[in-house]
């Protein structure tokens, strides 16, 4: 039986909302799941922050460690770097100066490792101070397993967030 | 150009942002922390001085074991971060109130025995802990 033009133009019809439909749940889960990734790494950087704020001497003790900064600079570290961890993590969870909070995370993970790498190799025994006391007993694989995994996901958030909304979210999507 | 301007726009504001809690924090820890060295001036004492206290001292040996024995201080004790666990209860059995620990490591610039001062402050919540300057280095010069 031959289908009239106006029935092959309904069941297109039927079809492209079938597609729109499919690609909406598609969308809507993998934005979800980038929520999930958002959230995770913020945690991790908040806690990360918090354990070191409420710490700064250890902290500072722990930069001292690596022997790369004098010691006033690694107390400067010891107050500043973990409120910018904390500020980026919330920065994660807000979506506010999300791009700038992802490029800050970024460098930082990719200096802790580079640190931790170059320590290992001048012979440096040292606990990484990641985490405070937490990370004391951390081996040097599972640092830097933990870090790449870190930095794993936040290019998962690069890749996926190009255009996010944020404080100047207009601009900044219609720009890119 | 724009996206770029935008990004370095936000990492500067949270960068800036972060100083404000940092700074609190400094003026806050400002009698806990030195800004000079890494040890506080209170927590330090030299050789000289540590040996006024004539037996009321517990020297603390944090250098690896292969360095503590080789030679240590006539009487050390060694407590290191590697075997912490199984050397503090030893510490402890010989240790007693109004005591004073004096630990060292190598030299002046090691780290190892501002790390078993610090725990055993914080962990085993002595009170009289102190780091020898110069470490062994400066005992062996004294003692020469």
């Amino acid at each position: 039986m031959k289908q009239t033009p106006n029935a092959q133009l309904s069941t297109s019809n039927v079809q492209l909302s079938g597609d729109a439909s499919t690609s909406n749940i598609k969308n809507r889960t993998s934005n979800i799941l980038r929520r999930i990734v958002d959230l995770i790494v913020a945690g991790i950087f908040i806690y990360a922050g918090a354990i070191k704020a409420l710490d700064p001497v250890q902290f500072a003790s722990d930069i001292d460690n690596y022997k790369i900064f004098p010691w006033p600079i690694s107390v400067a570290l010891a107050f500043y770097l973990p409120w910018l961890e904390i500020f980026c993590g919330f920065a994660l969870i807000v979506r506010l100066l999300y791009r700038g909070a992802l490029s800050i995370l970024t460098m930082l993970i990719l200096t802790f490792t580079l640190v931790t790498i170059a320590a290992k190799v001048r012979g440096l025994d040292i606990t990484c101070g990641c985490f405070g006391h937490a990370s004391q007993n951390w081996s040097f694989p599972s640092h830097l397993v933990t870090n790449l995994a870190i930095l794993a996901a936040l290019v998962v958030l690069w890749v996926s967030n190009r255009s996010p909304k944020s404080l100047w979210g207009r601009r900044s999507a219609s720009a890119s | 150009m724009f996206v770029k301007f935008s990004l370095v726009r936000q990492a500067v504001i949270l960068a800036a942002l972060a100083i404000l809690p940092g700074t609190g924090e400094a003026i806050y820890f400002r009698d806990k922390i030195s800004w000079r060295s890494a040890i506080l001036p209170s927590e330090l004492v030299t050789v000289d001085q540590a040996r006024t206290w004539g037996g009321n001292v517990i020297w603390v040996d944090a250098r690896p074991d292969e360095e503590f024995a080789r030679d240590h201080v006539s009487g050390a004790l060694s407590l290191n971060e590697d075997r912490w666990n199984e050397l503090l209860p030893q510490f402890l059995a010989v240790w007693s109130p109004g005591k004073q620990v004096v630990v060292y490591c190598s030299s002046l610039s090691c780290n190892a025995s501002r790390e078993v001062a610090r725990r055993l402050r914080k962990e085993a919540q002595l009170s009289d802990v102190f780091v020898l300057e110069g470490g062994w280095e400066g005992w062996l010069k004294k003692n020469r």
